[in-house]
């Protein structure tokens, strides 16, 4: 019966997709634009030593995000917050340091939804109509409460408005430290600090790190070609896997030492002489994603030896939400993230990639 | 020879196929039960043919119903209709309650010879488990359904499964005991009933005993 049992993996998900960066219809920006949460974003370029300087000033642009401690949650709900941050502009905030499978987490969507992940007894208690998780089994132990704050029946005086702030300010009061961003569309108005200055709010820059990989083994890949020929370039499915140990700075050489893996990268490949990896970590807001992959398809612009390069964003392991407003959970990994292969000729190859406790990607 | 048996075989298809005459159809079947069983008898074949009835019910006597005594007082029904336990409209007002929340609490008072601060809550406990609750302000602390979480007001009548509750906006709410967190205070005790062990009308409860459980889970 054992055997059985340990030959059942918990499921993950890769949707692969195909497109070109200039076609009127192509859904790489709205694929950006979908997933709210990123914690890092990395991209590596073969054959290249040095940045170009646009590069590295989009990089530099990237802006700051806050850390606030102990805030309440009621005070997202209030009609001044809502009005100065959440209707202008996208606003972005998420609980930091909590676990999705066992504590109470929040998250702000830029859409204006407030999304609640809370367990059976603070359900219980907080007395917020929310629907069972979809991911909880026969007896649930966890709650989606969703609150629309640019709801129009969601004014000052409302029923509904009373019932959020009473249930989040007496009845059960809940706090969080979050994470927040606010990318704001040009208009003016008070900014994220100053309007917290009252709470313990820090403001934090990404963390940005450069390094060049020498001698590295690339696939060969064809734009056109997803599955990949035996003789002629890699299939999607082994390049994300190569990409994988890449990051993570495995050395795929096979010689034989105390632990035993027989991964190398996948043939045909080529030998690249240097490639460049750069990895930026933090609170980082899709708009600025958007910014950098135009920046990267712009680097084609010039001839470069490079037959193609990689954009990967890597998604919070414990955020309540993956894509939209799909919920996300935490099996075995919280992994939810997307990878971008762009081509000379601007095609590019999009995988998206979840674990147990999720939707398929849209 | 192939000729001839084919030209048979033609006859036969011929004539439209009858069923066999009884006679011939009783031989058959004996030979072929004979045939089949060969340690049988002769009579204890023919005894299988002969059909026999199986009775499949019995008729009983019908029994006459005894006549029923007629009981005093008036079914359930009639007691829906004659409305002794709805309260009118005009009289639905928080207001009128308030002296009967007074009177709760005095007779509270009593029973657990004057409240005072340094009171056993378990004493406290075992005397509410028993108290009549009409009078009571209550409020809904933990629920299933996070709607009713959160009403407040003097309870007006206890039935089996649900509390009648006048509210301050004068509505009167009806909510079930089931899966229900109530909290009662009363001169700083907070006490928390948990309606799915109290489903019982407020008469029978005094006669019950309450057994000890670890914790209880909504």
């Amino acid at each position: 019966m054992l055997p059985a049992q340990l030959g059942r993996a918990p499921r993950h998900l890769l949707v692969c997709e195909r497109g070109h960066a200039r076609h009127p219809r192509s859904r790489h920006a709205a694929h950006v634009r979908d997933h709210a949460y990123s914690c890092r974003v990395s991209f590596l370029i073969p054959e290249c030593g040095l940045l170009p300087e646009v590069l590295k000033s989009t990089i530099a642009d990237f802006g700051e995000y806050y850390l606030v401690r102990n805030l309440p949650i009621h005070e997202l709900v209030a009609h001044e917050f809502i009005d100065a941050f959440v209707k202008k502009g996208s606003c972005y905030a998420l609980a930091y340091k909590t676990k999705i499978d066992q504590d109470n987490t929040a998250a702000l969507l830029p859409n204006g939804k407030l999304i609640l992940s809370v367990d059976k007894d603070t359900y219980e208690e907080l007395g917020l109509q929310g629907r069972p998780s979809r991911y909880s089994g026969k007896k649930v132990m966890r709650y989606i409460i969703t609150v629309d704050l640019t709801d129009a029946g969601f004014h000052p005086e409302s029923k509904k408005h009373n019932r959020v702030l009473w249930a989040l300010k007496e009845k059960k009061p809940l706090e969080f430290d979050f994470l927040l961003a606010w990318y704001n569309t040009g208009a003016e108005g008070s900014t994220l600090m100053s309007y917290f200055s009252k709470n313990q709010i820090q403001a934090l820059k990404p963390k940005i790190t450069f390094s060049t990989l020498r001698d590295l083994q690339c696939p060969v890949l064809q734009s056109n070609d997803l599955q990949g020929k035996p003789e002629e370039s890699c299939s999607t499915e082994e390049l994300f896997e190569w990409l994988g140990a890449v990051l993570n700075q495995v050395s795929l050489d096979n010689k034989s030492s105390s632990f035993l893996s027989t991964y190398c990268c996948p043939e045909p490949n080529t030998v690249v002489e240097k490639a460049f990896l750069c990895t930026i970590t933090g609170f980082i807001i899709p708009e600025k994603i958007i910014q950098l992959l135009e920046q990267l398809c712009c680097y084609f612009g010039e001839p470069k030896l490079a037959h193609w390069l990689t954009l990967t964003v890597h998604g919070f392991a414990d955020s309540p939400v993956s894509w939209r407003e799909s919920e996300h959970g935490f099996h075995k990994g919280g992994e939810n993230l997307y990878n971008f292969v762009i081509f000379r000729n601007l095609d590019y190859w999009l995988h998206m990639a979840v674990g147990t406790h999720d939707d398929c990607p849209p | 020879m192939r000729v001839r048996s084919s030209s048979a075989c033609a006859a036969c298809a011929a004539t439209a196929w009858r069923p066999q005459d009884s006679e011939k159809a009783k031989t058959f079947v004996h030979a072929f039960l004979k045939r089949s069983m060969p340690k049988m008898k002769d009579e204890a074949i023919q005894d299988m043919l002969t059909r026999k009835a199986v009775v499949l019910e019995h008729y009983h006597k019908k029994q006459t119903k005894q006549k029923r005594k007629k009981t005093k007082g008036f079914t359930a029904k009639q007691r829906r209709e004659l409305r002794l336990f709805e309260i009118e409209p005009e009289q639905q007002r928080y207001a009128i309650f308030l002296p009967l929340h007074e009177l709760w609490k005095q007779y509270i008072r009593d029973l657990c010879h004057g409240l005072k601060p340094d009171a056993q809550p378990h004493m406290i406990q075992s005397k509410l488990l028993k108290a009549d609750l009409h009078g009571a302000i209550v409020t809904v602390t933990k629920s299933k359904c996070p709607s009713y979480v959160g009403i407040t007001g003097i309870i007006l009548q206890e039935f089996k499964h649900i509390f009648k509750i006048i509210t301050k906006e004068d509505k009167l709410k009806v909510v079930p005991k089931l899966n229900n967190v109530f909290s009662l205070e009363l001169d700083g005790f907070i006490s928390y009933i948990y309606g799915s062990k109290f489903l019982l009308r407020a008469s029978e409860r005094s006669a019950k005993k309450f057994k000890l459980k670890g914790t209880i889970d909504l």
